[in-house]
């Protein structure tokens, strides 16, 4: 009883360690280190406003930028290239995501290969596919539409096989103890319970891809970038602005689309 | 009896579910994808022929050129893309977390959060390269002008994610600092803060990891980093350089993403799990994604 009558002592705190130490210590050399090499240089901000290049964004040459040639067809074709390339993207990973996944493998050896292929695919940034199969297979939508689709296969199959894992394994194994071969056992036993997630990441690929087409134009790869990346060689950003108001207001409304029926599907 | 000869009847399967009206949900799709398909001009030959040219590019990359590109000085270059990427992330986070305070619907009053709220979205809907586009005339060609372009960037997704994990927290340790008198940055503070930092200073990793990736291909347009290095040896079209470009980008990124993750599930999952046989096994299974 008089136990608890007495103040309690406060616990001592731990001493950080040496190593926790020399951990902090590089991190901080290190940073120092990486801020001078990328000139990090905070005036920028207040230098910014007195900056003569602001006069060059405004005002925004709004008949200019409300013409069908100008926006409007290299728009459609930043949303064709995201269709086609979800498209293809996210058939090619329904296989290879079901090949990937421990539950639904069909032998170790595929299992490994794609794996590694898979990881070795996402660590390449999708403007370096781009620019790559833009030297390869010529300038334009289509050379995109590749890159963009090599990359949604790559993000498909991570996030799907994953799902795939997280699967009931019990559907399968009644389908295998009652003499399925693979392919069918996996098609009655675990397709149908993962289904739901593949349209979702579909359309979360395809939200993904909306995003990445608008720039791949600046390395050649097709749509509204390829008229960014014009006009800013001329220097004429007041265009770029009314452009990039145009497209982000447009990919805006498609994503609010897309989020809503996603949150339908799951 | 009765009851066990019911057993032997064969049941009659239930019938099955109409999925008519499937197709018509399917048809908008449909149409889209047939859309873009006509509009892009993909036939069946230029599909098929388009694996043969990069093909035949991907032979002429072979060899891959390591002792041109290192004279080139392409290593300080993907350092350069680091260091980018680094500095990004430390002015996302510095900037962020304060603001995900404030974004937060359980500690912060509605009319402060709503306008955060709006500020995270509105920047992470225009990508890095977008804002370097026009953040370049600005701070002049080079490494700061890709830096800003992060920093900003990873406001916006940092801010989301850490004013997300605020809004999942225990709220007792800020109701206790609240009972004992203390103010709001008191309970943030000592409330707050020791519950979500683990988590932010995962997310912080993981943006890193991000914005290695996201810093190589800002060099592409001229904000510093090996994406210039990239561009120029292809336009050139001297591809055995190139190739070597990118293998020594994608064993970068790679190990970056190793070490990160090793780290990250560290704060996660603290110590216990971390003794040095399990800790080589699991940094095998990230950098490979097979699971022993």
């Amino acid at each position: 009883m008089n136990d608890s009558t007495k103040t309690s002592e406060r616990p001592v705190k731990p001493k950080p360690r040496a190593r926790s130490f020399l951990i902090a210590l590089v991190l901080l050399v290190l940073t120092f280190w990486a801020a001078v090499r990328v000139s990090f240089d905070l005036s920028t901000f207040w230098e910014v406003w007195s900056n003569p290049i602001w006069s060059k964004f405004w005002p925004i040459p709004w008949d200019w930028v409300f013409t069908k040639e100008n926006t409007f067809d290299p728009l459609i074709e930043t949303l064709q290239i995201a269709v086609a390339s979800t498209l293809l993207g996210c058939l090619v990973a329904l296989p290879v995501s079901f090949a990937m996944s421990s539950l639904t493998t069909p032998n170790k050896v595929v299992y490994f290969i794609s794996k590694t292929i898979m990881n070795l695919v996402r660590a390449v940034p999708d403007l370096f596919w781009a620019k790559l199969l833009v030297t390869a297979i010529g300038i334009g939508a289509f050379a995109g539409a590749w890159s963009l689709s090599i990359f949604s296969l790559a993000v498909m199959v991570k996030l799907f096989s994953e799902t795939v894992d997280a699967a009931d394994p019990r559907p399968l194994e009644a389908a295998r103890s009652s003499g399925a071969r693979h392919l069918p056992a996996v098609k009655t036993g675990v397709f149908p319970t993962v289904f739901p997630s593949y349209v979702a990441y579909s359309l979360y690929i395809f939200e993904l891809n909306i995003r990445a087409s608008v720039v791949l134009g600046l390395v050649g790869a097709g749509g509204v970038g390829r008229v960014i990346e014009t006009q800013r060689q001329f220097f004429r950003f007041d265009r770029i602005l009314g452009l990039l108001i145009i497209i982000f207001g447009i990919v805006w409304v498609i994503e609010q689309i897309s989020v809503s029926l996603r949150k339908r599907l799951v | 009896m009765e009851t066990l000869s019911d057993t032997s009847i064969p049941s009659q399967r239930p019938p099955e579910p109409k999925t008519f009206h499937r197709w018509f949900i399917a048809l908008p799709f449909l149409v889209a994808i047939i859309w873009s398909v006509v509009g892009l001009d993909i036939t069946l030959s230029r599909l098929l022929a388009a694996p043969g040219d990069a093909w035949s590019i991907i032979r002429q990359m072979i060899p891959p050129a390591f002792g041109e590109v290192y004279e080139r000085g392409a290593v300080g270059k993907i350092f350069e893309s680091v260091y980018i990427a680094w500095i990004g992330t430390i002015i996302g986070a510095f900037v962020s977390l304060p603001l995900a305070f404030l974004a937060a619907h359980n500690v912060a009053p509605l009319w402060i959060r709503s306008p955060i709220r709006q500020l995270f979205n509105a920047i992470r809907a225009v990508p890095e390269l977008i804002l370097a586009v026009i953040l370049i005339p600005v701070t002049g060609l080079g490494a700061w002008a890709g830096t800003l372009a992060i920093g900003i960037h990873s406001i916006g997704t940092l801010g989301k994610w850490a004013c997300e994990s605020i809004e999942d927290i225990d709220e007792g340790p800020m109701e206790a600092t609240k009972a004992c008198g203390g103010k709001w940055v008191t309970g943030m503070r000592w409330g707050v803060l020791p519950q979500v930092m683990p988590v932010i200073s995962s997310y912080w990793l993981f943006r890193f990891e991000i914005n290695v990736r996201a810093s190589a291909v800002l060099g592409m347009i001229g904000a510093g980093g090996v994406g210039s290095e990239l561009v120029s040896q292809l336009s050139f079209r001297n591809f055995p350089a190139a190739s070597a470009v990118l293998i020594m980008t994608m064993a970068v990124v790679l190990t970056i993403d190793t070490i990160s993750a090793a780290v990250r599930r560290r704060i996660i999952k603290g110590a216990e799990t971390t003794d040095e046989e399990s800790r080589t096994l699991e940094a095998i299974t990230d950098l490979t994604g097979i699971r022993s």
